[in-house]
């Protein structure tokens, strides 16, 4: 199985029970707001929280759980990690605190403890540990209008395929988060664009990591070609120079 | 004061002001010391001081490969200067890391944790070999001076040719894969910048920076120590400066086009600003500069190019880095003046341990002499204090150590205790409350909110004896009570049954025994049901059942035990709009309008918007 949550934009009433309810789950403290807030609500202390759209929409913000996420590519000591059931979980023991992952994210969505001396980066984890005891993710058992469920990717994406079929004029044709970057373990159907999680961007379906990939495979070619070549001129000019020195000695040099 | 001991002052200054705000930076966090934020999580020490220091070393590995591979005997002069200069950089480098990581203590995981798809791991594995190579490179130096490790000298420049070729493959692939950094933010990175060849990009204009940092230290020095620059070798480097230059704006503009963005460099902009001013101080100018001949032959001419060269790849550092960011969400980052003082100070350190080395150890041909160490030199007097100073040697010494202290403690008044302790928190604005009498308020900013009557309050609770019940400056982040403190029923679970009143003689008048156990310690668990006594307490078909003493607040109340029904009825009978908030939120629908909502999330609600009286 693969871990995945499904979230309908319009049965969402923004009643923030998810945020509450991944609190207490995942014992964060209360926020209060902060000069670094990125201003959509999340925080290192609130994983989840509903941005307001258009047309009294209200949109759930969380990490995307990418299948190729790019912050697990970007970390340099691998302390992000896709686990098999596919939540992109942190490991605090192996971080070194360089912020990589929250430039890599396209969503934008790790979290750092700023107000700490001893800070983590913090962000959605799927409820990963609730989720090995066969249970699903405090946010979607809390939902009281079931607007974000938890279930099997291949199911919830059939299942959001279904409801865009049934109301076609209610929902956009799309499911967001099947093919973006290679597609998510979060779902969106919206009956708004959800280009505003992203600032508006369209993200196109090839994987992010593929794009540091050629420039990471190019690295032993490019090192052994320069020594390579380096070492040939320099052997060349070498060979020229006492070539030179002969000559200029009076020995006749060899042709 | 000679020039080298006003430069001296100064650079002591940077250092002493930066060991301030280090302090500040490992006691209170990140968050107290930069403007850094959630949107924009690098800044300048990234842009400035990693980035741009690893482009400034560039000399190293391009005058070692002009004089060792190349075997051009002329530039020899140079290597020293250019080989001491990329080791300070890298140093500098790796020690302003530091302070950028959050957890630096932990800096060492990138040595046992491997991930070698991350170009920041490629980035680090460079710059600790790349150190190491520069430090056997350069180790030879001050060896000279000490007889006894004539023979570690010996070794070393034994295998010099494998360590300049060492050095030669790991620039190259350190000076790109700083633009590899940056392949993984197509969202984030302005298409004027961002491009697939990044990596190539910056191994280009790294060269170029390489060319020009020699020359500007070669020229600086001299202007220092008064000294004769070699302007006649650096002549000829620049004259392969400009096909580098012209390379790099070959490739700079070519992918524009190719990647059809071409247009972007006629929009009207930020950005685009940004870019023109970026490209002609770091490439345009200096190439025509550099195209006239008598430009480049004389020494001001080089100084000029030289010194517009180094500013503008670093600019275009700083800009990859942070600047030419898109990031609409989290507004924009100006770095903070700690920040500014920590990538001061390292670089002033920087900058003295060069000068030390140069005064030290045999890196120019001819070794400039400190002119504090003159021992024919006059004592000194201080002119403003009429101290005596002693010796020049010691009279520097005494003017640097008051710099240094000087300076660490101006840092530490500016540092106040707001700055280092506010832990970010936004200060909150009083207002009175003007006009109307009926504030709304809305916490959450989430467009429900409750309409708060504060005449009827004040009424109630005793004119102006009343204010301080509820505004008072000595909550932490709050400058009045939160409505719960006194509706404590409203979002906190509340002992419903009130013992007190149950065995006061004024009020139900119950002895003891009544409900508790006789003979055992009187508790809640001994003691009878509600229902022992109120018969009717619960109705045969209540929804609610009594187990506890406490009741669930009146948001709990409300919600957990209306909402199931509602949300059955609704299915029931087919009449969704049941289950939404304005179902029985009524008050709330009536007022809200979209216009209403938008003042309040322009932080309107800072100054509670008066609303006309509900009703109308």
């Amino acid at each position: 199985m693969r871990a995945a949550i499904l979230t309908d934009v319009t049965k969402c009433i923004g009643c923030e029970e998810c945020v509450m309810a991944c609190k207490k789950t995942n014992h964060q403290t209360a926020d209060v707001p902060r000069r670094w807030d990125a201003g959509d609500g999340l925080t290192s202390r609130n994983w989840t929280s509903i941005v307001s759209g258009p047309a009294q929409s209200h949109v759930r913000k969380q990490c995307r759980h990418c299948l190729e996420p790019a912050c697990v590519s970007a970390c340099p000591v691998g302390a992000m990690h896709k686990t098999g059931i596919g939540a992109v979980v942190y490991d605090a023991a192996k971080c070194m605190g360089c912020r990589y992952c929250m430039m890599a994210c396209p969503y934008g969505i790790p979290r750092y403890e700023w107000d700490a001396a001893v800070p983590y980066v913090r962000k959605c984890i799927l409820c990963y540990e609730r989720i090995s005891y066969g249970q699903q993710p405090a946010c979607t058992e809390i939902c009281p209008t079931k607007a974000t469920i938890f279930g099997d990717r291949d199911a919830l994406l059939a299942e959001a395929h279904r409801r865009i079929a049934e109301k076609p004029d209610l929902y956009w044709n799309k499911v967001w988060g099947e093919t973006e970057a290679h597609g998510s373990s979060v779902l969106y159907i919206s009956n708004v664009d959800l280009s505003l999680l992203t600032d508006g961007h369209a993200i196109p379906s090839d994987p992010l990591p593929e794009k540091t990939a050629v420039a990471m495979g190019a690295v032993p070619y490019t090192f052994c070609g320069v020594l390579a070549v380096m070492g040939t001129v320099n052997w060349v000019i070498g060979r020229r120079i006492k070539l030179q020195k002969e000559n200029s000695d009076g020995q006749s040099p060899k042709t | 004061m000679d020039r080298v001991r006003k430069l001296k002052l100064v650079l002591w200054l940077g250092v002493g002001l930066a060991l301030s705000v280090a302090v500040a930076r490992f006691l209170f966090g990140l968050g107290a010391t930069t403007n850094l934020g959630d949107a924009n999580a690098w800044g300048l020490w990234v842009g400035f001081d990693v980035m741009g220091g690893v482009a400034l070393a560039a000399g190293g590995f391009i005058v070692t490969a002009v004089v060792y591979i190349f075997k051009l005997e002329r530039f020899h002069a140079i290597v020293r200067p250019a080989v001491l200069t990329a080791f300070l950089g890298y140093a500098a480098v790796a020690f302003s890391l530091l302070f950028d990581l959050g957890l630096p203590w932990n800096i060492w995981h990138m040595m046992v944790y491997w991930n070698p798809h991350s170009a920041l791991f490629e980035v680090g594995w460079c710059v600790m070999l790349y150190l190491t190579v520069l430090t056997l490179e350069f180790f030879p130096v001050p060896a000279e001076e000490f007889p006894r490790l004539s023979k570690v000298r010996a070794v070393l420049v034994r295998f010099r040719l494998p360590l300049v070729l060492a050095g030669i493959g790991l620039s190259t692939l350190h000076q790109s894969s700083l633009g590899s950094l940056f392949l993984i933010m197509p969202y984030r990175l302005h298409p004027l910048w961002y491009s697939p060849i990044l990596p190539v990009m910056f191994l280009v204009s790294a060269i170029v920076l390489g060319m020009m940092m020699v020359t500007f230290e070669s020229h600086l020095t001299a202007f220092l120590y008064r000294r004769k620059p070699e302007t006649e070798v650096l002549a000829s480097f620049a004259g392969a400066a400009r096909w580098v230059l012209l390379l790099y704006l070959a490739v700079r503009f070519g992918d524009l086009a190719v990647r059809h963005q071409a247009h972007r460099l006629i929009e009207a902009g930020f950005h685009t600003y940004l870019f023109w001013f970026e490209i002609c101080v770091m490439a345009l100018v200096p190439l025509v500069l550099l195209s006239i001949p008598r430009v480049r032959r004389c020494t001001a001419g080089q100084w000029t190019v030289a010194a517009m060269g180094v500013f503008g790849v670093v600019f275009n550092r700083i800009d990859t880095g942070g600047l030419a960011h898109l990031r609409p969400a989290g507004g924009f980052y100006v770095p903070s003046w700690t920040e500014v003082s920590i990538s001061l100070g390292i670089v002033s350190a920087a900058a003295l341990l060069f000068l030390f080395a140069m005064e030290r150890f045999h890196v120019w041909e001819e070794r400039p002499a400190d002119p504090a160490a003159d021992p024919l030199h006059a004592p000194e007097f201080d002119k403003v204090g009429t101290t005596w100073l002693g010796v020049p040697a010691v009279a520097s010494r005494t003017v640097y150590s008051l710099a240094v202290i000087l300076a660490a403690a101006l840092g530490f008044g500016f540092l106040t205790a707001q700055r280092a302790q506010s832990r970010g928190l936004e200060p909150v604005a009083v207002h009175r409350a003007r006009g109307g009498e009926v504030l709304w308020i809305d916490g959450n900013l989430d467009g429900f909110g409750v309409a708060f009557k504060h005449a009827e309050h004040v009424k109630r609770e005793g004119d102006k004896a009343s204010c301080v019940l509820c505004h008072h400056m000595n909550l932490p982040h709050d400058e009045n009570s939160a409505c719960a403190s006194c509706h404590r029923d409203m979002y906190q679970a509340v002992d419903g049954f009130r013992h007190d009143w149950h065995a006061s003689p004024a009020g139900g008048n119950i002895a003891c025994y009544q409900c508790h156990t006789r003979g055992q310690v009187r508790t809640a668990s001994n003691a009878v049901r509600c229902d022992h006594c109120h018969k009717d307490l619960v109705p045969a078909k209540a929804v609610i059942q009594v187990k506890t003493y406490h009741t669930v607040s009146y948001v709990d109340a409300m919600h957990r035990t209306c909402i199931g029904c509602h949300t059955k009825k609704a299915a029931e009978k087919k009449k969704p709009e049941m289950v939404q908030c304005a179902w029985c939120h009524k008050e709330s629908r009536e007022i809200l309008d979209a216009r209403d909502i938008d003042l309040r999330r322009r932080g309107a609600s800072a100054g509670s918007p008066v609303l006309p009286p509900v009703g109308q």
